[in-house]
Formats: structure tokens, C-alpha cells, sequence
């Protein structure tokens, strides 16, 4: 998705600028590509909310944790346990506002400006992203209650970088001035 | 009184430590549905129209970039070109790596990813030549936060998105827009050149005092096959800064475009990364977007809340009324970001804090460009300081140092970044100049 | 008995035209109910942006509103589209005739199943042609980036010259004709003068080729909510605004355009008649080619009475 936007813009971009390159001209004027920003939006959107569920099972949302790291643990595990169930409860009532609202949406004409899609369609991603967000929440909360296991993702690492082959390229970078 | 009710259960639930993002999600709706007549149709409203944003969309945009460029050999090449330029002085890798974390904040949006593309490469090199690993860890970890201030930056882009639309007056009651991302990004050069050479200097009198080992000089040959190594990185930094100035782009449309040119010069120019690589790297830009944009949605509800409870307006008024001028208000503003600094990270924090300090700050006639470069180099101090200090947890993870000896170890370049976050705050021509004298205010 | 809150919201300044209109309706609904409505007044999108505020009044979390009347294509009602239609509407009188006759009851009709009355038609002005080039005859448009507004009819009429539309938003223009990201753009004198689009736009060519619109609308709902005597009053409240919104908006439309004149930095060209002709003749093919969307029979109905058109 995050691939296919980005892609989406690139060429909307190129295509302003070379449309105005005289020999283009014939060429590229006859495609209209004022959609692509809108479309790049609601992939977006779309991605966002779907991720921000996907994001609780790998715990990537970041919280206030310096409190609760300090308070004795049987604390700890109850209110990280009072959180998680927040969370849930939290998503459970967007779902539903959202549900609701798309519900209503989808009873009148409403569009999109630019392309004209249904508005309910594009707007469905709320509830449903909020709803699976919910029962990640719970599937996260049941394991940490059961296991007291909770997903950590390290903030510190970038994805994709591999640090064994790091050193490696480290004397490089020393060599390289001798 | 409503406004205290607001924080006093944002924090409390925010201390809980569940994410930031539903605690502010709760508040919202616990205050609309008990104490207020807002409707709670305009919540669900907002929760769909939040994100509709186009600017927003630099947000995924400038992180895949940075991502394609962390791992795609951009960073190595721009640390040999650093290093056979000032190598040779005091400090010489020391030196050399504040100079490579500077060209790296000019491709990348974030701190974190440039200590990691840095410092991972830099600190086992230090170590190797001799230096104790608490200057190199001290260098790196403080460095690796001109990510931010040096364009492009995210948290200008959440700046320019949380004040976006909000209603400020400035003292004789006209109307002030709030800062785009594009002045943001220029007024940014200035202050990051200035910061980046105030941790040159640290770096060079500490490395001077304590006669750390130094490289031979490069000669002007070894300088040139260097330099032509990293033009391709070089390249995206006029492309993304010229291509706004110039307004050849929007700042999501150079995001855009520089996320595409970092994957082609990854992947095809240096090669340094594979083609089945990318969809791992996508992946995790995603899921890294996901959760940003997802504070973002919660924060516009928020905001939103704050705006029909007209609470900045109040507060304005309040300060405007009690004397309160721009200088002692600024001082406050430092205070209450570095406290925030303790415990958030910057985007959350830019993200509540600045549509309420916007509409006050107006009001006593700072200009919205300087309060955004002010708070982002308030959010680089935060991230090199204990117990939320982004870049620490990275540089920790590298050195393999502990936390609180990392914190020892960064004093020095800390103290640097403490006594310019005066400057900043203080002579608002550092943040203004370039962007007046390029007309762009 | 606590009085009925109208929420207005608007997306202008308060010192503009539609701000104006909207602080007097304000002022006179209060004094004709005797205090037994009170209407808040929130201007700058405050509460609600351009994109949400149709939604919000639909959803009753607003009661008033005074959208662009372009602004309608996406709820459904494609047929406001014909006011963005090139050279339809020739002058006020013409605008006048259509509104405050069958034309504009009827297009008003046709938003109430959307759950919204349409209360007046509120003037911004007739739109003139800008560029950093003279824009003359159609074949200077060629391949020219043109700033519009989000609007199909607009996206045709631009093509129709050759010209590349460019969705933005209005506070985005000028910077970027500053830098060049559009060529030129299409706006009211007060528009393009409150904006300084002049001072960044070499020519000014008067076509009032267009023509930009509001419509003041309520809540379906909350307006048959109310007591038949208030509403006599708010609609008397109502005609006056309307009529200090259009006499605002053809005076500073009238000084700002003077005013550009003044300043020197644009040069202000009026077209003969031959050369305004050109200009009908190469958009003349929008006609047809928006024909479905906003309805012929309209279309013809609208011409018939505003005496304007392609032609
Ligand atoms: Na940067
Ligand atoms: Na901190």
C-alpha cells in the first residue's frame, strides 16, 4: 500500500511536469490524474487504520511507561492489564460510532469529490479497522493475563538494518582515508 | 475549569502507560459524553476527516524514505566523505561523525534513524581507533538529533499539521496563519548548520583536551572519489530542500519523490540492499506510519476538543491580561516541553502541546516559524536525556552501554544543545532570517 | 424558557463579505425573535473545514451553514454544478433572475431529501482570468497549470482551453504562483486582491467567464422544528443579510479591482468583442460534455432565463 501511494505520487508529479514539456504535451494531456491525490489519501487512511491494529499485536504504540516500570509488579500487571482493556474498550466504542455513521452515510448519495466513490465504502475502513483493532487489544490483553507476556517493539531499530555486518563496513570507513 | 479536568485525565490516564493514542482517545469521549454539548456526531466526524490530509501524507512518505536510505548505503558512503574532510582535526572521527550525521539529517526526517544509520557504522570505527566508547556513544546519541532540526523533518511536518487551520490573533487582533511545512523546512537549515557546528566544537575541545587520536589528512584526490561516492545522496538534498523552495514540489510531493529516488539508488545505483529486501522495508515503514498516523487521527480529536472549549483562547487572554510577556511565556514553554521530554516521545508531544502554545504564542507576537524551530530543538534535548530519550535507547543499543552511563556520557554535548535552546529561543532571527530573506514569510 | 442555538459555522473571516452577512443575520434574528433565538457565529473553520461541514450540518451538529454552491456535487446534487458552467450567468441581473426565480427554488428542492433547506443565494462575484502570461485568445492557455477549485465542471473548462487544472486549496494559491507550482488561476477581484495573487501574477484578463456563489442552508429537520412565527422572522432577518452580503460583495469586487489597478503590479486587460467571442467558442464543448452530469434540461432551462450561455 505505503509502496503503491508513494509510486501513485511519483508519477502524478512526473506526469506535471513533463506534460508541460512541448513533445509530451500530446501525449500526456488527455490523462487526467487529479484523483491521484485523493486516492493516495484514502489508501492511506486505510493503511493507517489497518496498521494501527496490526501495530497493538506488535506493540508498536508507545505509552508513558516510566510510572509503571517503577510500581511493584502485581500493580504493574494490573494496570497494563487496566490499559490493554482501555484500549479495547476505547476502539469497541469508535467501532461502533463508526459503524453507525457509515451505516447512515450509506443511506444518502454521498461521494468522494474527486473520484466519486461512495463515501460509505471509503469511510468503511473506520469501523472495520477499529473493530479488529479491539480484538487485538483483547487477544493481547487474554495472553498477558494468562502468560504475562506483552509484544515490545524496540523504537531503536529500524526495520531491515542488519548489524552484524556493520563492523565489517566500519573498518571500510576507517580505511578509506588512509 | 474544564481545561484542568481535560489534562488532569489525559495524564492520568497517560501515566497508566497504555498508548498515548487511546489515552488521548478516551478523554475526548469521556469529556463529550459527560461534560460538554458537543455533539457526538462531529467526534465521529472528526475521526474520518482527521487524517484527510494531504500534508499529512509526508508523514509515510519521508519514513520509507528514510528507511531505503538507512540500509542502502547511503549513510557510508556520506561517513568516508566526512571523515576524509575533517578526519585529520582533533576529534578526527568524532569530528567526522558529527559532520555525517549532519548531511544524514539532510536526507532523513527522523533522529532515531540517524543515530542508527551513523552511528552503527561510526562507534564500532571510534572504539577501533581508540576512543573511549562514552565520547563516541555521547557524540553519536546527540548528534544523531539533528534528524530533526536539519530538513527534512517529521516532527515539522506534525508541527505544521497540528496547528494547521487553528485560529490565532496576534497582539493587534489580526489574523496569523499558522507555518507550512515549507518554511518550516528552510528555517530549519540555519539553526541546524548552527547546532551541528556548536557539537563540532564540544566534540573538537573535548577530543583536544583529552589528545584523542586523529587520522591522517586525506589527500584532495582520496577527498574527490569520496565526495563523487555519495553524490547520489548529496543529490537528494537539493532535490528535496530545492524542489520545495522552488516549488517544483509541495513537501508530500518531495517526500514522495525522494521515497522513490532513495529506493532507486538503494537498490539499483549502490546496491547495497536487494530487491527481496524491499518488502520487509516496506512492512515496517508501514507499520511504524500506521501507528504515527494514529496518534495524529486521536491528537485532531483532541485538538478539537481544546478548540470548542476555545482553552487556548482562555489561556492567551489569561497570559495577556496577567503581563505575562514573550520572553518569560518562552522561558515557560522550555520548562514545560523539556519536563514533557521526560516522559513522551517528540511527536506526541508536538502533537498536543502545540495547538494549545500556537494561538497563546500569537497572541504575545512570536512568530509561529520560530515557536516550531523552538519546540523541535526543545524535542532533540528530550530525546538525549533519561528516562524517555529516543536516541539514547538507540545509541544503547549500539554501544552496548547502559543507560545511566550513557547519560553521563552525553553531559557535555547536552549541555551544548541546552545553552543554543537559549539562542533559539531567545534571538528569533536564527529561525527568521533565511526564510524572510528567501521571501518565503 | 432557554432560547433555540443556531450554530452558524462559515470558513471566512469575519471581516469579509459572507462574515459580514453572517454577523448581521446574527443580529437582526435576535432582535426580530426578541431574544428567543440566539445564533452563534463561528467563522474561519472554526468548528468545521470545508471537506466536514455539509457532513456536520447533515449529521445536526451545525444548524447553519454558507457553503460554496459547488460544494454540493458530493452530496449528491450534481445540478448546483451549472453555476460553475463558463459564460452561463452574463451579469447580475441575469444571476438574479435565476435565483430568485423557479430555477433557484427548484434547485434549492432538490437538497431537502438530502435532509437541507436552502434559505438565500449570497453572492462572492464574477471570476476574471490571471497568469504571469497575457491571456488573450484561447491558444495562450495551451498548456498553462491552472489553480482550481475541486469541481468537474472547472476541471472540463480548463481542458476545453488545453490548459492542466490543478486542484489546491485557496490558501495554498499564492505561494503557489509564487513558485510557480500553477501558471495562473481563475478568482473574484476580492478573492485574488484579500489573497496578493496580484502581486505574484503579471496579467489580469477581465473575462467574467464565471461565477462564485453561496448558498445559505439549515438543517432540515431543526428548521421544520421551529415555530412557524420564528421562521417568518429568521427569513426576514435572512433577506436583509443577503442583500448587505451582495452589496458588500459587488463593492469590494469593484475596489479591489481598482485597487490592483493602483498598486501597477498586474496589467488589467479587457477583451474586445471579437476575442471574447474566441473565448465562449473554445469552451463552448464544456456544454456538452457536462451535459449528463448536471442535467440538459437544466442546463437549457438556466440559459433560457439568464440569457447567457456558450453563444
Ligand atoms: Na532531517
Ligand atoms: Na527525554
Amino acid at each position: 500500500m505505503i509502496g503503491a501511494a508513494t509510486l501513485l505520487i511519483f508519477v502524478a508529479v512526473a506526469h506535471r511536469y513533463l506534460v508541460t514539456i512541448p513533445i509530451f504535451y500530446p501525449y500526456l494531456f488527455p490523462i487526467d490524474l487529479s484523483w491521484a491525490q485523493e486516492l493516495c489519501i484514502y489508501m492511506f487512511v486505510w493503511m493507517a487504520k489497518f496498521g494501527a491494529a496490526y501495530g497493538v499485536r506488535t506493540g508498536i504504540h508507545v505509552g508513558v511507561d516510566v510510572l509503571i516500570n517503577v510500581v511493584n509488579p502485581k500493580v504493574r500487571k494490573a494496570t497494563i492489564l487496566f490499559g490493554l482493556l482501555c484500549g479495547a474498550l476505547f476502539t469497541a466504542v469508535i467501532g461502533t460510532m463508526g459503524a453507525k455513521f457509515v451505516y447512515g452515510l450509506s443511506a444518502t448519495d454521498q461521494v468522494t469529490p474527486d473520484m466519486e466513490l461512495p463515501s460509505w465504502i471509503v469511510y468503511l475502513a473506520i469501523p472495520l479497522g477499529s473493530y479488529l483493532m479491539c480484538f487485538r487489544f483483547l487477544q493481547v490483553a487474554y495472553t498477558f493475563a494468562r502468560h504475562g507476556h506483552l509484544p515490545h517493539h524496540d523504537h531503536g531499530q529500524v526495520e531491515g538494518i542488519d548489524e552484524p555486518h556493520m563492523p565489517g563496513t566500519a573498518s571500510e570507513a576507517a580505511e578509506a582515508v588512509r | 475549569m474544564s481545561s484542568l479536568i481535560i489534562f488532569a485525565l489525559l495524564i492520568a490516564l497517560m501515566l497508566t502507560g497504555m498508548p498515548i493514542s487511546i489515552a488521548l482517545g478516551l478523554t475526548v469521549l469521556t469529556y463529550v459524553f459527560t461534560l460538554t454539548h458537543v455533539p457526538i456526531e462531529s467526534v465521529a466526524l472528526k475521526l474520518f476527516t482527521g487524517i484527510e490530509n494531504f500534508e499529512i501524507m509526508a508523514i509515510p512518505f519521508f519514513i520509507l524514505a528514510g528507511n531505503f536510505l538507512t540500509h542502502g548505503g547511503v549513510a557510508r558512503r556520506m561517513i568516508n566523505f566526512a571523515t576524509s574532510l575533517v578526519g585529520h582535526w582533533y576529534g578526527g572521527l568524532g569530528l567526522a561523525a558529527v559532520m555525517a550525521c549532519a548531511l544524514f539529517a539532510a536526507v532523513s526526517g527522523s533522529s532515531p534513524a540517524t543515530v542508527i544509520a551513523i552511528g552503527s557504522i561510526m562507534l564500532p570505527a571510534m572504539v577501533k581507533q581508540g576512543f573511549p566508547k562514552r565520547f563516541g556513544a555521547g557524540v553519536i546519541a546527540t548528534s544523531g538529533a539533528l534528524g530533526i532540526l536539519i530538513p527534512p523533518s517529521i516532527v515539522m511536518v506534525v508541527y505544521a499539521v497540528a496547528t494547521g487551520g487553528s485560529i490565532a490573533l496576534d497582539p493587534s487582533g489580526h489574523r496569523v496563519s499558522s507555518a507550512s511545512v515549507g518554511q518550516l523546512f528552510i528555517a530549519g537549515v540555519i539553526p541546524g548548520i548552527m547546532l551541528a557546528s556548536l557539537l563540532g566544537f564540544t566534540t573538537f575541545y573535548r577530543a583536544w583536551k583529552n589528545d584523542y587520536p586523529r587520522l591522517p589528512k586525506a589527500t584532495w584526490k582520496e577527498r574527490w572519489t569520496a565526495f563523487r561516492n555519495c553524490i547520489w545522496g548529496l543529490l537528494l538534498i537539493v532535490l528535496v530542500l530545492g524542489g520545495i523552495y522552488s516549488g517544483a514540489f509541495t513537501p508530500t510531493e518531495a517526500a514522495a519523490v525522494s521515497a522513490v529516488y532513495a529506493f532507486v539508488i538503494a537498490v539499483f545505483v549502490y546496491r547495497d540492499m536487494s530487491i527481496k529486501d524491499v518488502p520487509r522495508v516496506l512492512l515496517g515503514s508501514a507499520n511504524m506510519s500506521a501507528m504515527i498516523l494514529y496518534i495524529v487521527t486521536n491528537a485532531v480529536l483532541f485538538s478539537f476538543l481544546m478548540a470548542n472549549e476555545n482553552i487556548p483562547q482562555l489561556i492567551a487572554n489569561w497570559m495577556s491580561t496577567a503581563g505575562v510577556n514573550w520572553i518569560w511565556f518562552l522561558l515557560v514553554v522550555n520548562v514545560l516541553l523539556l519536563l514533557a521530554g521526560n516522559v513522551m516521545e517528540a511527536t506526541s508531544i508536538v502533537l498536543i502541546m502545540a495547538p494549545i502554545l500556537f494561538p497563546v504564542a500569537v497572541k504575545l507576537g512570536i512568530h509561529p516559524v520560530h515557536l516550531g524551530v523552538l519546540m523541535v530543538v526543545n524535542m532533540e534535548v528530550g530525546m538525549c536525556h533519561p528516562p524517555v530519550g529516543l536516541n539514547l535507547y538507540v545509541a544503547s543499543g549500539i554501544a552496548k552501554m547502559g543507560i545511566t552511563e550513557l547519560t553521563v556520557a552525553v553531559m557535555p554535548w547536552l549541555l551544548t544543545m541546552l545553552a543554543f535552546l537559549g539562542l533559539v529561543t531567545y534571538v528569533p532571527e536564527i529561525s527568521l532570517w533565511l526564510p524572510r530573506m528567501l521571501g518565503m514569510l | 424558557q432557554s432560547p433555540i442555538v443556531i450554530k452558524f459555522s462559515h470558513v471566512v473571516a469575519p471581516n469579509t463579505p459572507k462574515g459580514m452577512a453572517a454577523d448581521k443575520f446574527k443580529e437582526l434574528a435576535e432582535k426580530y425573535t426578541g431574544g428567543k433565538v440566539k445564533v452563534e457565529v463561528y467563522p474561519n473553520s472554526q468548528l468545521y473545514k470545508d471537506k466536514e461541514e455539509l457532513e456536520a450540518l447533515q449529521l445536526g451538529a451545525v444548524q447553519m451553514l454558507a457553503p460554496s454552491i459547488s460544494k454540493f456535487g458530493p452530496i449528491g446534487v450534481r445540478e448546483f454544478e451549472v453555476f460553475d458552467l463558463p459564460y452561463i450567468l452574463p451579469n447580475l441581473d441575469a444571476l438574479r433572475k435565476v435565483t430568485n426565480g423557479p430555477i433557484g427554488e427548484k434547485l434549492f428542492k432538490l437538497l431537502e431529501p438530502k435532509g437541507i433547506i436552502g434559505l438565500a443565494y449570497w453572492d462572492n462575484g464574477f471570476k476574471e482570468m490571471s497568469a504571469n502570461k497575457k491571456l488573450i485568445a484561447p491558444e495562450d492557455y495551451k498548456g498553462l497549470k491552472f489553480r482550481i477549485q475541486s469541481s468537474k465542471v472547472l476541471d472540463a473548462q480548463f481542458r476545453a482551453l488545453g490548459a492542466i487544472p490543478q486542484v489546491m486549496a485557496f490558501s495554498e494559491v499564492y505561494q503557489a504562483l509564487q513558485t510557480g507550482v500553477v501558471d495562473g488561476q481563475e478568482n473574484t477581484p476580492s478573492n485574488m486582491y484579500t489573497q496578493k495573487m496580484h502581486e505574484v501574477q503579471k496579467y489580469t484578463t477581465l473575462t467574467n467567464h464565471g461565477y462564485i456563489g453561496y448558498a445559505v442552508i439549515v438543517n432540515k429537520a431543526f428548521w421544520e422544528g421551529l415555530p412557524a412565527d420564528i421562521r417568518t422572522e429568521l427569513n426576514k432577518a435572512m433577506k436583509e443579510a443577503t442583500e448587505l452580503n451582495n452589496s458588500q460583495s459587488a463593492k469590494e469586487n469593484q475596489d479591489a479591482l481598482n485597487a490592483m489597478k493602483a498598486s501597477g503590479k498586474t496589467e488589467l486587460i479587457t477583451l474586445t468583442k471579437d476575442q471574447d467571442a474566441a473565448m465562449r467558442k473554445a469552451m463552448a464543448p464544456v456544454y456538452n460534455e457536462v451535459g449528463n452530469r448536471v442535467g440538459k434540461a437544466l442546463i437549457e432551462e438556466f440559459v433560457k432565463t439568464s440569457g447567457g450561455g456558450p453563444n
